[in-house]
């Protein structure tokens, strides 16, 4: 008895004792800090690069900068010295958080602006799910539903919008050959590194003005966070002695110039009639025509229409609808195949034995309603691989445009087969799910594809690290094997699938004259 | 097996003699020093409408959604004044609509010392500290089906209790601090007070409880009704129509009936709940029921 007691009174000191010392007062979240570099090479030629919308640097407009030694330039000197010289502690943390770059932080805002509206429409009294309105995008449910398929666009054409500006200011940076402030008036006091580049028109300003334009259009309810946002971001340049005025109304100029443009392309891309319900019938007769008895069904309740059954007919990026139809993966196998029946038994006896490290896996990649989706989890990917490869702002917008538009690119083909063969979820026979059962056909996974497309592109671009980014894609796309919600054929069929889809986006960098 | 055995030969035989304590972390009542009650304790709670924020709903995919928890629960006379009381419960969720699939472990390991600190004519003061740490590595952002938080915990609780000398009726009354940690999820991104985390790391709001109890205790039984709410001092509120989160500010009001009858060293003790009113939170309806067996070790 006495040593029992003992024990138990051990263990419950012990108990209390280490639990008041692990509980840390503390509850400040720790995230990862990115911070201002000098770029590894300006990339001083990147105005001659291929852009995506524009056919030329000059559709676009910059008026001719005044002098460094007008009167005009001096009195902007001076404006920015006073506005520089002593920084509230809020100005320093804006400088700090905008310094670690332009094309970086806009789409780390969109991946934030993706999460705040992935979440799908509740039901209504009806038995109904409302269908979100963009002219009231506040209401419930809010506009957009930001879904995998909506996010990849929206990243495709801020990171397109962002390049385009970027090569139509290079090309004019250095037509004007204007020097920055700093390198003009060294008593000008900067708070960040300055490289070579000539700062008129600003890059900052080009790309916060182009990253504005298309998030406003693409979350219409956000105008008063984009406008803070955008504001402040113009105002850091100041505060950290980087651009006068006119750098920044030059930059603001020609980033509207070009997100007209790119949104232009935006409104006649196919989207708006992404959701148009009444196309599944002929898909779902056209696939049971094929032999697929069991179609897929919906398994929400009240069953909710399947997730844009015509996102597939949406513009691509970096190939045409017939290679489309021939990137399109074979037919799956049929329920009731041998097949078949040895990928069911594989997710049964996860669903009986899932280990800690396959559900720490489906959590880690699941990415669904309220996170930034996989498009946005591999933009985070891209982005972080260059800034710390140290990439100039264009270089940076050049990885993220071929990145995200081969995602899009993904999304668009994906949905597509998706609603081409219409076959059911591993739910329809009865198994659960560890991560959440996305709302559309199972064959093939989206995940798979956007990671192999993705993987693809970044391991073009970052050669040195292929095996760890190609490792990344196999365990998102075998993630959704130990969440339970995709047969092994959906994975690994949209995993070959990607990767073919992001051959297409590596043959246009390396076709671009950037000579990367 | 053996260990076991031995035990319920002891409980049994002690039987034939002393009175009986079973306690609890929010009770004044105290074993006396060299005495340990073990309590085996069976519960299941179930909701079918939950509050997103402040909108009471039902689910669909849900259904109606269950937690059963089985539980140890050994406390132990250190003194006749300072009692230590621990509690290791294995815990299941499931629905009985949707596909989300259940999960199941051990959760948290916690442990209570109970102090009576002063005692003035039935009058009693009694400080309590408790603390937890997960002893599974369950999932802890699976909401509603994760078996819990994986936060580790303090709380510092004063709590105050009359009893009649004579007829045993009592009033309880209680309120605690409760410290929690931060946690790691095991995705390296997510979303709380509208805007997306980059880390791992996440913040669970610290919180309070309190409570008011009225009840009868006599050598052999107890009986009581009491009011407790637990309230989040701060988080954010569930998306609509998303899922939890641990950074969600939970509360709830929930009342009850709590009795107990323990004759001799074996004795049983029974609780029901219902919460009446909530925030990010199921609508539980529970129940309790628990085997005590007192061991004295003189």
């Amino acid at each position: 008895m006495k040593s029992s007691t003992r024990i138990l009174l051990i263990a419950g000191l012990s108990v209390l004792g280490l639990s008041s010392v692990l509980t840390s007062c503390d509850k400040t979240i720790e995230e990862p800090q990115r911070v201002a570099y000098t770029p590894a090479d300006v990339d001083a030629k990147a105005g001659s690069w291929k852009t995506y919308i524009l056919t030329a640097p000059t559709d676009v407009t910059v008026a001719a900068p005044a002098s460094t030694s007008s009167a005009a330039y001096l009195a902007e000197l001076n404006d920015l010295k006073t506005k520089s010289a002593s920084l509230t502690r809020q100005q320093q943390e804006a400088v700090v958080y905008w310094g670690a770059g332009a094309v970086y932080r806009w789409n780390e805002i969109a991946r934030e602006l993706a999460a705040r509206y992935n979440v799908p429409p509740a039901s209504n009294a009806d038995g109904k799910y409302p269908i979100p309105d963009a002219a009231n995008p506040l209401a419930d449910p809010k506009f957009p539903f930001a879904n995998p398929p909506y996010t990849a666009r929206a990243l495709a054409y801020l990171s397109v919008a962002q390049y385009d500006a970027l090569v139509a200011a290079w090309h004019y940076k250095y037509a004007f050959k204007r020097t920055a402030p700093s390198k003009t008036d060294a008593s000008v006091r900067v708070a960040l590194p300055v490289s070579a580049l000539p700062a008129y028109p600003s890059e900052d300003a080009v790309v916060a003005t182009a990253s504005y334009t298309i998030l406003k259009a693409m979350f219409p309810g956000e105008g008063p966070f984009l406008d803070a946002k955008l504001a402040e971001h113009r105002e850091s340049r100041l505060w950290a002695g980087m651009n006068v005025q006119s750098d920044l109304a030059a930059g603001a100029d020609l980033g509207s110039q070009v997100g007209a443009k790119v949104m232009a392309r935006a409104r006649t891309d196919g989207m708006s009639a992404s959701n148009n319900q009444t196309v599944t019938a002929a898909m779902i007769e056209a696939a049971k025509a094929r032999g697929l008895a069991d179609v897929w069904v919906s398994q929400e309740s009240p069953a909710r229409p399947p997730m844009l059954p015509n996102y597939g007919a949406v513009s691509l990026w970096n190939f045409d609808r017939a290679t489309l139809v021939k990137l399109r993966p074979g037919p799956a196998p049929l329920p009731g195949s041998d097949q078949f029946k040895k990928e069911l038994a594989e997710l049964q006896a996860i669903q009986k034995n899932q280990t800690r490290e396959q559900a720490r896996i489906a959590n880690f990649w699941a990415d669904g309603a309220g996170s930034y989706t996989p498009p946005g989890h591999w933009a985070r990917t891209a982005a972080d691989a260059a800034h710390e490869a140290r990439f100039s702002e264009i270089r940076m917008a050049r990885t993220l445009a071929l990145v995200s538009t081969a995602l899009q690119d993904a999304g668009v083909c994906c949905w597509e087969t998706k609603f081409y063969y219409y076959t059911p979820r591993p739910q329809q026979f009865g198994v659960k799910t560890s991560v959440g059962l996305p709302n559309f056909p199972s064959y093939t996974s989206g995940h798979s594809t956007f990671s192999g497309a993705a993987a693809a592109v970044l391991s073009y671009v970052f050669p040195e690290r292929t095996n760890e980014f190609m490792a990344k894609a196999q365990e998102a796309s075998v993630s959704r094997i130990y969440g339970m919600i995709h047969f092994r054929s959906d994975c690994e069929s949209g995993l070959i699938c990607g990767k073919n889809i992001g051959a297409y986006a590596v043959s246009r960098g390396k076709a671009d004259g950037s000579g990367l | 097996m053996k260990r076991i055995t031995y035990l319920i030969l002891v409980a049994l035989l002690s039987l034939l003699s002393a009175p009986i304590w079973a306690q609890m972390p929010h009770d004044a009542i105290y074993m006396p020093r060299k005495t340990v009650c073990i309590a085996g304790m069976y519960g299941q709670s179930t909701w079918t409408e939950y509050w997103e924020g402040t909108l009471k709903r039902e689910n669909l995919n849900i259904g109606r959604h269950t937690t059963r928890t089985a539980a140890i629960m050994p406390a132990i006379g250190v003194s006749n004044r300072v009692n230590l009381i621990l509690n290791l419960p294995y815990i299941w969720t499931s629905t009985s609509a949707g596909n989300l699939m259940g999960q199941k472990g051990f959760q948290d390991l916690s442990a209570w010392l109970k102090i009576k600190a002063v005692e003035y004519k039935g009058l009693s003061v009694n400080p309590i500290i408790g603390g937890s740490i997960p002893v599974g590595n369950y999932v802890p952002d699976f909401l509603p089906m994760s078996i819990g938080m994986q936060a580790r915990s303090v709380t510092g609780r004063l709590l105050l209790n009359y009893t009649h000398p004579h007829t045993g009726l009592y009033v309880t009354t209680h309120g605690s601090y409760i410290w929690r940690g931060t946690i790691r999820i095991d995705r390296d991104a997510y979303q709380a007070d509208n805007r997306v985390y980059n880390t791992d790391e996440v913040s669970v709001p610290n919180a309070y409880d309190a409570a008011v109890r009225l009840g009868v205790v006599r050598r052999a039984w107890q009986t009581e009704v009491f009011a407790e709410r637990f309230a989040c001092v701060n988080g954010d509120n569930i998306r609509r129509n998303d899922m939890p989160f641990p950074t969600n500010k939970m509360q709830m009001t929930q009342v009850g009936w709590y009795g107990k009858i323990q004759p001799r060293n074996i004795g049983v003790n029974a609780r029901v709940a219902y919460v009446t009113d909530g925030l990010n939170a199921g609508q539980s309806t529970s129940y309790m029921l628990g085997l005590l067996f007192q061991l004295n070790g003189k």
